[in-house]
């Protein structure tokens, strides 16, 4: 009973920090919102027994990830009025199609395939997640878990190339230059 | 096998509290029909290093670097080819005959795109990046046409897509190859969010990410499951049908084509294309058998819809790069009446097309490549006019890609259509084939439009070619194999069959 009110109060808090990220007006404060957002997912894990998945979400999205993204909404000034101007033309139809995939996945669900899986269940205190998680991670996924590293390769690869400039006004020291220069580049006699 | 004991390991990190409490033997998995792979990714990540230390002059060779690592993990992949199929890494890579031959076509096209970039690329920044994206794209394809389960593909899709979107954007000054980027990205993130729902009510459904097992448990769901199952249908057919171009999930294709480098344009066409039709082929026929009606049905209309957009649609195109990119969806709609005859010989058909695509499509545009003067792309209709006069040999040899392109008899883009349109009239589907015969009529039109700019207008412009041998022996080859490959046809559709063997 206990824990189903747990579950109502992060679920539904999630919901509104969600709506929190999409309407607020100041970025930062969306930024503000997402944070929420993730602790309450994080409670959800908690709920499931999940301990590790939790913790990694507030140390790795809460702690890195959304620092970043607070970084760059600071640092690029994006003009939320500009964003929102197409905001009441396009509702309609992105309001259609969101309202459609959701009646297809809550029609999906009711349809009663889902819930034969097996329901995720306590598993006790006995079972190590990390380690369980370690156990799958570096043997059956491994294949994917080595690839998904070239992507986040690629990904660092690609945004550098991307933006990457060369300043023509930078001044740049040489310093294999400054300590081959000779005399006679900088000596000049002069006879008077 | 190799077997790494790392017990002994914990419990001396743990101390003897983690004895006992962790027993855990890891098994080395089976990792030798990865090593082309392997090989691939390292020499991308090497050439990334090596550029940095190679004087602006010297930086072709991270080309050459990169073609011959193509054609090393191409030998590789042949040499472990022979041992027969062969899985890895717990099921979640195949190494079958399927695979072997769609590697074939993409390391191929790997290696004419560097061919064509060499000159191309030639005085622009960052090239060192630009090979070593290309071939971890090529990886992506790869694992793509490898991938027996949802992870691997979609993970192999993930890194093609994002190499090309960064490749199709590398003129960062140029404002339509950045437009063109966003677009793509954009576009393609949404289709990969589709694909995405897609896999996951199909694994709602059946609790399993591998498409044979993922096939067994759709086929035997109960009618309560009807709706999740045409949902998991639905989505994963549109987020396919986007990364091969189907109408109407085609719209990035011509943006995209136009405004990439045109070598990457080249790539583009080929590798991706094979890379996704091969993961079709398969999660039609391991994933979707017990929904053959309904999916028959849907991309039924889709290849209708497709050959109209792209056959009519090329006709008023000025710039031959957009042309090239709306002739690239309408034989994409041709492709799928092989998918449609869903029997060896449809699938077949597809291979076949696809290799004789190859070579037709990389023709035509290393002449485009060849054209590319100061200030001039090359790429207007009206750049052609007067060819014939000036270079004939450049004439020839676009005239035979154009007509093997428009499907003329006894060239190789004949029996390319030949053969899927046959499996379409056997698997019963005449109707379809009509409509794709009259839209080959239709393409035929700005095919030999372009051929009537090259040998009967008056010259608009001054040519002034680039001087290249390598790419000017690409043109000869890839003319030579059209010409062969539609005077004997016969060996390669019987390798095709006999790659398609294993599968169906």
């Amino acid at each position: 009973m206990l824990e189903l009110g747990f579950f109502y109060l992060f679920a539904g808090l999630a919901v509104v920090a969600a709506l929190g990220v999409i309407t607020a007006r100041n970025p930062v404060h969306s930024v503000m919102w997402l944070i929420f957002c993730f602790f309450n997912a994080a409670g959800l894990f908690f709920l499931l027994d999940a301990e590790f998945i939790g913790i990694l979400l507030i140390l790795v999205y809460v702690g890195a990830v959304m620092v970043l993204f607070m970084f760059v909404v600071m640092m690029l000034h994006v003009n939320l009025a500009a964003l929102r101007e197409g905001f009441l033309r396009y509702l309609p139809l992105g309001g259609a199609i969101a309202a459609a995939l959701l009646a297809e996945i809550v029609a999906a669900g009711f349809s009663g395939v889902f819930t034969r899986v097996p329901n995720p269940g306590h598993s006790g205190g006995q079972v190590n997640n990390t380690v369980e998680i370690g156990k799958v991670l570096y043997t059956k996924y491994l294949l994917g878990f080595e690839v998904a590293a070239v992507i986040l390769l690629v990904a660092l690869v690609g945004a550098v190339v991307l933006t990457i400039r060369k300043r023509k006004d930078a001044k740049y020291q040489n310093i294999a230059r400054q300590v081959a220069v000779k005399p006679s580049e900088r000596l000049r006699k002069v006879r008077m | 096998m190799a077997a790494y004991h790392a017990d002994d390991m914990l419990a001396w990190m743990l101390g003897d509290a983690g004895r006992g409490a962790v027993m855990t033997t890891f098994p080395m998995p089976n990792i030798a029909p990865l090593i082309p792979e392997m090989v691939v990714a390292a020499a991308a990540m090497a050439i990334l290093l090596w550029d940095l230390f190679l004087p602006r002059e010297r930086k072709h060779w991270s080309a050459w670097a990169a073609m011959i690592t193509c054609a090393g993990a191409l030998a590789l992949t042949l040499k472990l080819a022979a041992g027969g199929p062969a899985q890895a890494f717990y099921g979640y890579f195949t190494l079958d005959a399927f695979a072997v031959y769609a590697k074939l076509l993409i390391y191929g096209g790997t290696i004419l795109a560097v061919v064509l970039s060499m000159d191309y690329m030639k005085g622009e920044p960052h090239t060192g990046e630009y090979y070593s994206l290309l071939l971890f794209g090529t990886l992506g394809m790869t694992l793509m046409a490898s991938a027996p389960n949802f992870v691997t593909m979609y993970l192999g899709l993930e890194l093609m897509a994002l190499c090309t979107y960064v490749l199709v954007g590398y003129q960062r000054d140029v404002l339509r190859s950045s437009e063109a980027a966003l677009k793509y990205f954009i576009l393609g993130s949404l289709a990969s969010g589709v694909l995405l729902y897609g896999i996951s009510f199909v694994y709602g459904v059946s609790g399993s990410f591998d498409f044979a097992a993922a096939g067994q448990a759709i086929a035997h769901a109960g009618p309560d499951a009807r709706l999740a199952v045409m949902l998991a249908l639905v989505f994963l057919l549109a987020g396919l049908c986007f990364k091969v171009s189907v109408a109407p999930f085609h719209m990035w294709t011509p943006d995209a084509y136009e405004g990439a480098p045109t070598p990457i344009t080249a790539f583009m066409s080929i590798g991706p294309k094979v890379a996704g039709l091969v993961v079709f082929i398969r999660v039609l026929d391991d994933v979707l058998p017990g929904l053959k009606a309904d999916y028959t049905t849907i991309l039924s209309w889709l290849a209708v819809l497709t050959m109209a957009v792209g056959n009519l649609a090329a006709i008023g195109q000025r710039n031959i790069k957009r042309m090239l990119a709306y002739s690239t969806i309408g034989h994409i709609g041709f492709v799928m009446l092989g998918l449609i005859a869903a029997n060896a010989d449809g699938y077949a058909g597809v291979l076949v097309y696809l290799t004789v695509y190859l070579f037709m499509n990389m023709g035509a545009f290393a002449i485009i490549i060849l054209m590319r003067r100061e200030g001039i792309q090359g790429e207007l209709l009206d750049d052609f006019a007067g060819l014939g006069r000036v270079r004939p040999g450049y004439a020839l040899a676009m005239t035979l890609f154009l007509f093997s392109l428009a499907g003329i008899p006894f060239l190789g883009g004949f029996w390319a259509k030949y053969v899927v349109f046959i499996a379409a009239v056997e698997a019963g589907h005449l109707y379809l084939a009509l409509i794709a015969l009259l839209f080959s009529a239709v393409g035929a039109f700005y095919y030999i439009r372009v051929v009537k700019y090259i040998y009967f207008d008056e010259e608009r412009v001054a040519f002034n070619f680039i001087e290249n041998p390598l790419m000017q022996a690409t043109v000869a080859v890839t003319a030579i194999a059209v010409v062969a490959l539609g005077l004997f046809p016969g060996p390669m559709i019987a390798i095709c069959k006999s790659a398609i063997a294993g599968v169906i």
